[in-house]
């Protein structure tokens, strides 16, 4: 934890707790019999299933394709066979899902495109491929990778971003990613070249908290002159994406815009390496890698997981609990999405799951505010958090909504720091539920 | 899919943060306290046992007054957030070691039910309770007041009530328009140190007071902008109006009560700015108006109308500095007064 006067830094240092799984190597996850593929595991329209039950399916085959051009195709990650299409649960509500039962013989469907051919591939192909890969922001955005890479007309891209911040506490999977898996990100890098012709600046951030993820990306990079290595200064939240392109370049994204607005792209490393991994094995995305950890599991460790592999599969991999859990996240404990049920399955934007004991998931008492500042020195985007929550439940949400409630990104820092527990974001998130609520109607 | 602990039905699911600081109000506001410790034992040592019975009785009448009020109105008890103690001690340290008990009580009772509490409670208030509650002590009885009454050690004084013998403040001699050092002004090092120094209890050693702004600002309790830009303010502007004569800047800095105010009623967050621009804006204008009324007046409470001043600014201050909104051109349009429940 460091230190700091206080005062306002837009952000926050909540123990880390990476130390963990920061030195263990990746290690191959055990895939289960049943493996569950909720067909909305993406922003966007859910994609829609090209399967029937009773379907024999091969690895990497695909079983429901995008459902529309801001979505994506979903493939299986194991051969078996369809045995059912339900709804299921999943991180971040009820989804319908094919559910599939692995037959162990792995069984490779073709590749998407023909391997070792990335590097004569001209734009329009690798923004096929990547489409056709089903990527999305590995990061927990999940947002389509194809949409992002290809910005509206009129908007030049001069500068890459490549996110190994990895602020939230707990996760470790990007780092594990970059530390074992250097040489993959920058060939990602350098296939989005051809996409952006007009690209000055390649800036991958990490946070400082990671020193071997950084060396190993600079000595990946060392003969590309173009690519900057940036060391952060460890503060939740860096790698929230508008924060992270203030950070490297400066620039501010404009209220509502996309970060092309000021000429930035904005990749996870998981996600550049994944669209390399497309481009020249042919891979769809049906693996990623999860860090698993948090006080009640036994052996924390990184895993190299199939999607769709249901949590308590990778609980059970760790070992198993120790102590009751109070709560399971997919994802970090700031912004992950908590799960009451372990047959939850992973999907492509799952970077963690983080277990707490109930201790660590406790939320004091409320108190009266005391006026300390805290959320406002916190914010990252300079909102003043117990304002706007003030507003709310005084039943004023046109003041809200001046005092910037719809600019709020939902890090969570301002709860998290807030000695009178007020449910801050609580009341910011119904706030803005509220203004879209009255713009609508 | 065995597991040693089962979960089901067990699991929480409210929504994102998931952990919280360990942080809360009430030990805050204990820190406040602890870092009034030092001021304390110095006071102790120069003034006497009777100094531990002021910040007691302090203590005790403002928590009792905030838990009578609250019972009598039906609100919720806030007692346990510890700011009415804060508030307490503030008003025990905050007077000469004659002044009788009721004026301590007196000092506790309206810095709690009527600035605070019926200024709308804690977080709300806009004026500083301590503070209010001292200059309405001033304003109403400065003749029971033995303001400047030289110290007799930790067993030579104890309550001496109105008998006590009493002279005229530094202030007196270093105000009302003074450009130089009087004669009758302790040297800077007893100042620093509280050597033979008269005055209110708590603010005789800037030493012990340093020590608890330094713990303040290292456990994170208080912005540093706000003391150091304080008393800077005004010991520039004191050098401004006399040439840069450095000991009539320094006797300045180290006189009255500009050092305890500035670190622990300054720093009020409720009566104080929330914006961070405005914080600055709040510390150089109560450094400013300290200054003002220094040179302008022979009055020793200077720093208690300063800082009242700048209170009743602050919402106003803070409305006008809101900070620009990440990916906005300006600051955000809106008005607003948090302390105000038309908001």
């Amino acid at each position: 934890m460091s230190f700091s006067f206080k005062g306002k830094h837009g952000g926050s240092h909540p123990d880390d707790n990476k130390s963990r799984t920061s030195k263990l190597p990746i290690e191959d996850a055990t895939v289960p019999k049943i493996m569950v593929f909720p067909v909305s595991m993406h922003i966007g329209a859910p994609a829609k299933p090209v399967v029937e039950i009773g379907d024999k399916v091969k690895a990497g085959q695909l079983i429901a394709e995008a459902g529309g051009f801001v979505s994506a195709n979903i493939y299986s990650s194991v051969s078996g066979e369809v045995i059912a299409m339900e709804k299921r649960p999943t991180v971040g509500g009820e989804s319908d899902a094919i559910i599939i039962k692995n037959d162990y013989s792995y069984t490779m469907a073709d590749p998407i495109v023909e391997p070792g051919n990335a590097a004569g591939m001209s734009k329009d192909e690798i923004l096929d491929t990547v489409r056709k890969a089903g990527i999305v922001g590995m990061g927990g955005a999940t947002f389509p990778t194809s949409v992002k890479l290809s910005p509206p007309p009129g908007m030049t891209v001069d500068t890459l971003v490549i996110n190994g911040a990895e602020c939230e506490p707990y996760s470790t999977s990007d780092h594990r990613v970059m530390v074992e898996h250097p040489d993959e990100i920058i060939k990602g890098i350098n296939l989005s070249r051809k996409l952006f012709p007009l690209l000055k600046h390649i800036y991958i951030g990490i946070e400082d908290n990671k020193p071997d993820a950084i060396k190993a990306l600079e000595e990946a990079s060392a003969e590309f002159k173009d690519i900057t290595v940036r060391p952060l200064k460890a503060m939740y939240p860096r790698g929230s994406e508008k924060n992270l392109i203030k950070s490297v370049t400066g620039r501010e994204v404009p209220p509502g815009g996309l970060p092309a607005a000021v000429r930035c792209v904005v990749l996870n490393t998981s996600t550049i390496r994944s669209c390399y991994r497309a481009c020249e094995l042919g891979e769809p995305l049906i693996e990623r890698v999860v860090s698993v950890s948090g006080t009640p599991i036994k052996n924390p460790k990184n895993l190299r997981v199939k999607i769709g592999t249901p949590m308590d599969s990778l609980i059970d991999d760790c070992g198993g609990f120790s102590e009751v859990p109070g709560k399971v996240l997919g994802g970090g404990p700031m912004m992950g999405k908590p799960v009451s049920d372990l047959g939850v399955p992973i999907i492509k934007g799952t970077t963690a799951i983080t277990v707490l004991t109930p201790e660590e998931a406790h939320i004091g008492e409320e108190q009266n505010c005391i006026m300390c500042a805290e959320c406002v020195n916190v914010c990252p985007v300079s909102l003043q958090p117990i304002l706007i929550s003030e507003a709310f439940e005084r039943g004023n949400i046109e003041k809200a909504k001046e005092l910037g409630a719809m600019d709020c990104i939902e890090c969570g820092n301002c709860s998290f720091i807030c000695p009178s527990k007020i449910p801050l974001l609580d009341n910011i998130r119904a706030a803005k539920a509220a203004i879209k609520q009255k713009e609508e109607a | 899919m065995a597991q040693a602990v089962d979960v089901k039905g067990k699991l929480r699911v409210g929504p994102s943060p998931h952990i919280r600081t360990a942080r809360t109000s009430s030990w805050v506001m204990s820190q406040v306290m602890i870092a009034m410790i030092p001021p304390t034992i110095a006071a102790t040592y120069f003034f006497g046992w009777w100094v531990l019975v002021m910040v007691a009785i302090g203590i005790v009448t403002a928590v009792a007054s905030e838990y009578i009020y609250q019972k009598l109105t039906y609100k919720p008890i806030t007692i346990h957030d510890n700011t009415a103690a804060v508030t307490g001690m503030l008003i025990g340290l905050s007077l000469p070691v004659t002044a009788p008990i009721w004026m301590i009580m007196f000092g506790s009772i309206f810095a709690i039910i009527i600035v605070k509490q019926m200024g709308g409670g804690v977080g709300k208030n806009y004026f500083n309770p301590a503070v209010a509650g001292r200059v309405a002590i001033k304003a109403f009885f400065t003749p029971w007041l033995a303001n400047w009454v030289l110290p007799g050690g930790f067993f030579g004084s104890g309550y001496r009530g109105v008998d006590a013998v009493s002279t005229a403040t530094p202030l007196e001699y270093l105000g009302d328009g003074a450009q130089t050092v009087a004669a009758e002004v302790p040297g800077l090092w007893d100042l620093f140190m509280g050597f033979n120094l008269g005055g209110n209890v708590g603010e005789t050693s800037k030493l012990a007071i340093l020590i608890g702004m330094l713990y303040l600002i290292f456990r994170r309790i208080i912005n540093p902008k706000i003391p150091i830009l304080y008393i800077l303010t005004t010991t520039v502007v004191m050098g401004l109006w006399a040439n840069f004569n450095f000991d009539f800047m320094m006797a300045h800095a180290l006189t009255g009560t500009l050092f305890f105010a500035a670190t622990y009623m300054a720093t009020d967050y409720s009566s104080g700015s929330l914006t961070p621009e405005g914080k600055t804006v709040f510390a150089i204008g109560a450094g400013l108006l300290t200054a003002f009324f220094r040179i302008a007046f022979n009055y020793p409470g200077g720093v208690g109308f300063a800082i009242l001043i700048m209170n009743a600014l602050a919402p106003s201050i803070d409305s006008k500095l809101m900070p620009r909104i990440y990916g906005h051109k300006k600051r955000p349009a809106v008005k607003f007064n948090r302390q105000s429940e038309n908001n």
